[in-house]
């Protein structure tokens, strides 16, 4: 049986219906070369999404929160030029705390299926995705895919947290085990290079590890038994 | 009392991020994203009565922002005609944030968005990055499932030329 891209690209989309599906999965299992097309569009997709999901911890510039809050009697109309002119400083990008853009995010249940790497909860921001299974399993010495595994440690609160960067976004962050999920307690950007340093070594993230680490990170072994017993 | 406008206003608030991530992925730059973010919310603020409970607030919030972004290019194009061009150095600076911007806005992927013709990149944002299913995308963008499809195909087809195979 032949199967189209069209139809490759569906299935990873998740738009096949279940019998669709069943076929293709019945194809997958003796067909070598079709496994290795569709992980390559999965890689793609993965690839892509990654690359924009910085937006969802970045803090929010002024001027969008005041925007959004803006009673609708004072929206007006303006035009792209007028506005270009008033932009607001880059300053003021960075000037804000990181903990209004996740307050902003509480109330975002809509994320949907193909789940990217970050997503907004009640419960803050969540690891979810191939981050949320590399934080799970991989250790700081395996190849790193889409996510690259800095420092475990175990924090004073008697959690254990984690560092990591995505490798195919400018994207570098602290993660903590928390009721079965990693909470993402930092995000940072980091240069978009070819030749990244460790997560550790963003310097925001040295200071939060710092602040939060109880004793020394932990060595090979160490983060090896931590993760055999699930980070409990 | 929380009138039905109000939860959507906020509702609209707590979609700030990802109309942010879509409008990058539409244009390619973070500026450009966050002006079109700024239209949109004032686009939907004035008319938050035209908004249908009980349908997708992230879909309409798409179709405003892809709309304001092709009102944008279209008048730039008209703009650049009249005008030399007086914005490349507009976003040149030492600030660190700004620089930060410049990185991110050389990432291969986002280099290679930017290269997609303009019906390819919006079927990749809404699918590929905000993760809609096909039909919520056409209804998105107005055009029939088929046509959503097959501008989703081309346009992942020339990323993967673009970008390779990363493993």
């Amino acid at each position: 049986m032949s199967i189209d891209d069209d139809k490759l690209i569906a299935f990873i989309d998740g738009e096949l219906s279940l019998v669709e599906q069943a076929e293709i999965e019945a194809a997958l299992a003796q067909d070598e070369s079709l496994r290795e097309k569709i992980a390559a569009h999965k890689r793609l997709r993965t690839r892509i999404s990654a690359a924009f999901d910085g937006a969802l911890a970045e803090p929010l510039p002024k001027a969008l929160r005041d925007a959004a809050l803006a009673k609708p009697h004072q929206a007006e109309i303006v035009n792209f030029a007028t506005r270009r002119a008033a932009r607001w400083s880059a300053r003021e990008w960075g000037a804000m705390a990181a903990s209004v853009a996740a307050g902003l995010l509480i109330g975002v249940g809509v994320m949907r299926s193909q789940p990217p790497m970050l997503s907004a909860t009640d419960d803050g921001l969540l690891a979810r995705g191939a981050l949320a299974r590399a934080l799970d399993i991989q250790l700081a010495s395996d190849n790193a895919e889409a996510v690259r595994i800095g420092l475990s440690f175990r924090a004073r609160d008697g959690r254990y947290c984690r560092t990591f960067e995505l490798t195919r976004a400018t994207t570098a962050g602290l993660a903590c085990r928390e009721d079965n999920a990693w909470q993402v307690a930092l995000t940072t950007m980091v240069p978009a290079s070819g030749n990244m340093r460790m997560a550790a070594a963003s310097a925001e993230i040295v200071t939060a590890v710092e602040e939060m680490i109880e004793g020394e990170p932990l060595d090979a072994p160490g983060e090896a038994q931590a993760r055999d017993a699930g980070w409990q | 009392m929380t009138s039905a406008a109000d939860q959507t206003r906020s509702d609209i608030a707590a979609m700030l991020p990802r109309l942010r991530r879509f409008a990058r992925a539409l244009t390619g730059q973070v500026a450009d994203a966050d002006d079109i973010v700024q239209v949109t919310l004032e686009r939907a603020l004035t008319r938050l009565d035209q908004f249908q409970a009980g349908t997708r607030l992230d879909s309409w919030l798409f179709r405003i922002a892809r709309n304001a972004w092709i009102d944008e290019a279209r008048s730039r194009t008209r703009r650049d005609k009249v005008f030399a061009p007086a914005e490349a150095g507009e976003r040149v600076g030492s600030d660190g944030v700004t620089e930060m911007h410049t990185k991110l806005e050389a990432d291969e992927v986002w280099a290679a968005m930017r290269k997609l013709p303009e019906e390819q990149r919006e079927a990749v944002a809404l699918v590929c990055v905000e993760g809609l299913a096909y039909r919520e995308a056409a209804e998105t963008l107005g055009v029939p499932i088929g046509t959503l499809t097959s501008r989703l195909a081309r346009g992942r087809e020339a990323l993967q030329v673009m970008l390779g195979d990363a493993r």
